[in-house]
């Protein structure tokens, strides 16, 4: 796709993410008289367009109220929603009555002991596995980042954002501007021939969230993700699981830090052991 | 698009593994310098460690990626484009070690058809490929997969070439082929094994996208 279609893929994306047709158009309009006033290509100037879309999304959500009103938005669209799930393996009950519905612009906890299943409910969420019981309805666009793995060790990052962004259908340069582009947020710049393997730990969950926001989902599933970042990357990350909230996303974290419970809007409790009672709290 | 990215990249992660990469060449080599004496049984042998070397390898390759798959699956990609791309590159690198070897031994020993060891190289590199990454699925764990290998491979070498057993094996073919490159036996052998070949590989094939098709399956759940 060359840099021309950027405007109509930046216009389609503000639509998609909910912009009245006529905002989205005006927007688009001026970004591009902007990046012709840089006298620079709008993808060079503000980076891939779906990004930047949700990007400006976000930034219109953080206005403050005015005389005309306004405020955070309304939690949106169901996004996710699960009834009665319940999965076991053969005699062992793993999950039992799992009731969750995240909208658009709200971030869901799951907590619980070890081994309670909180993986295996982020897989059932995401479609790897298949619930024994109950029902679940999803919204199609949907990143996993897993607890660990989830990567090849011998491609660099940049193939990473190859591979990844011609699964969903993204042209390799797009998919490695867009993989460059958020891992930046993440305070991160890969560095051109180290495969994934020489990663540290903590970087590499950092790639593996790129990955998992690359295609830009509406619903991102993020298994404890946090594993091996510092302080400031640790705050980095839930500075972005807001901004991933304030542009319209749904966001369900495994965690076990129940500091991080005060950033979320709800929280799912499967308790202390497999199959035990669950409790959803609204916060 | 997507399995050319896939088998594209397969290749770069392949080739930067010097050590695998030694290996791969040498094992083969290994086997024809035992016996380059004997032109007829170096030459077999030499096939025979190239459709090892090519299948272990793609067990490797794809029991690798058991983490990126379901990954590529819910980011849109299909288990063809994955198994695909990954067969198409474990093709290219078998191409390119049995052109090689071809080359070593229509300058280094004396054969009937000497034209004919390409093709019997060849054929044993693209058996080794399918049959390969069957092993892998049927085997997710590497050292199962490996020692499963390892047994068929031995029985292939030690089994009587006129009896059945040797008839099901996957590298029959080569075997019927170096036959008919070395010894100069009726042109029938040669149908024969390519026959065989054909079979075999499409059977590998088949069942290797069917095995991940269901491995690698992902819900498609209702829009809420």
């Amino acid at each position: 796709m060359s840099p021309d279609d950027w405007p109509a893929r930046f216009e389609a994306e503000l639509l998609r993410l909910g912009q009245h047709p006529a905002r989205a158009r005006a927007l688009a309009d001026e970004t591009a008289q902007q990046a012709v006033e840089s006298g620079t290509g709008p993808d060079r100037l503000f980076g891939p367009a779906h990004l930047y879309a949700r990007h400006l999304v976000s930034e219109l959500n953080d206005v403050p109220p005015g005389p005309a009103g306004g405020g955070p938005p309304a939690p949106g669209r169901v996004l996710l929603r699960l009834r009665d799930v319940g999965k076991r393996y053969r005699r062992r009950v793993v999950l039992s009555g799992v009731d969750l519905t995240v909208r658009a612009g709200e971030v869901a906890a799951v907590v619980g002991a070890n081994g309670c299943g909180k993986s295996t409910l982020l897989r059932i969420c995401a479609g790897l596995t298949r619930p024994s019981s109950g029902a679940v309805e999803r919204t199609h666009r949907v990143g996993l980042v897993p607890q660990d793995g989830g990567t090849a060790d011998w491609l660099t990052a940049a193939e990473h954002f190859t591979l990844f962004g011609a699964a969903a259908g993204m042209a390799p340069r797009r998919a490695r501007s867009a993989g460059e582009h958020l891992a930046a947020r993440l305070a991160w710049r890969p560095a051109a021939g180290q495969p994934a393997q020489e990663l540290s730990g903590g970087t590499r969950q950092k790639l593996n969230l790129v990955l998992g926001e690359l295609g830009s989902p509406d619903l991102l599933l993020l298994d404890e993700p946090y594993q091996g970042f510092d302080e400031g990357t640790y705050l980095d990350f839930w500075r972005q699981v807001a901004a991933w909230r304030d542009a319209g996303r749904a966001v369900v974290v495994v965690t076990h830090l129940l500091h991080d419970l005060r950033d979320v809007d709800q929280v799912l409790d499967l308790g202390s052991r497999p199959g035990g009672r669950v409790a959803a709290v609204a916060r | 698009m997507t399995a050319v990215v896939v088998a594209g990249l397969t290749l770069r992660e392949v080739t930067r593994r010097r050590a695998v990469m030694v290996l791969l060449i040498g094992m083969p080599l290994a086997f024809y310098l035992t016996r380059r004496d004997l032109p007829g049984q170096s030459t077999r042998m030499l096939t025979l460690g190239i459709g090892w070397a090519v299948a272990t390898l793609t067990l490797f390759v794809v029991n690798a990626q058991r983490g990126v798959d379901p990954r590529l699956r819910l980011a849109g990609a299909s288990v063809t484009a994955l198994v695909g791309g990954r067969l198409l590159a474990m093709t290219a690198a078998g191409v390119g070690l049995a052109g090689g070897y071809w080359g070593l031994v229509a300058v280094l020993q004396d054969v009937r058809r000497p034209w004919a060891i390409g093709p019997l190289m060849l054929v044993s590199a693209l058996v080794g490929v399918p049959f390969g990454s069957l092993v892998g699925a049927l085997l997710p764990r590497e050292l199962e997969g490996a020692l499963a290998l390892l047994t068929v491979v031995a029985v292939q070498m030690l089994a009587n070439p006129e009896g059945l057993l040797a008839e099901v094996m996957p590298f029959w073919s080569a075997r019927e082929l170096g036959n008919y490159a070395i010894d100069a036996t009726a042109v029938s052998d040669l149908w024969r094994a390519l026959l065989h070949a054909g079979a075999t590989w499409t059977l590998a094939t088949g069942l290797t996208v069917a095995l991940f098709a269901r491995r690698l399956r992902v819900a498609r759940y209702p829009e809420p």
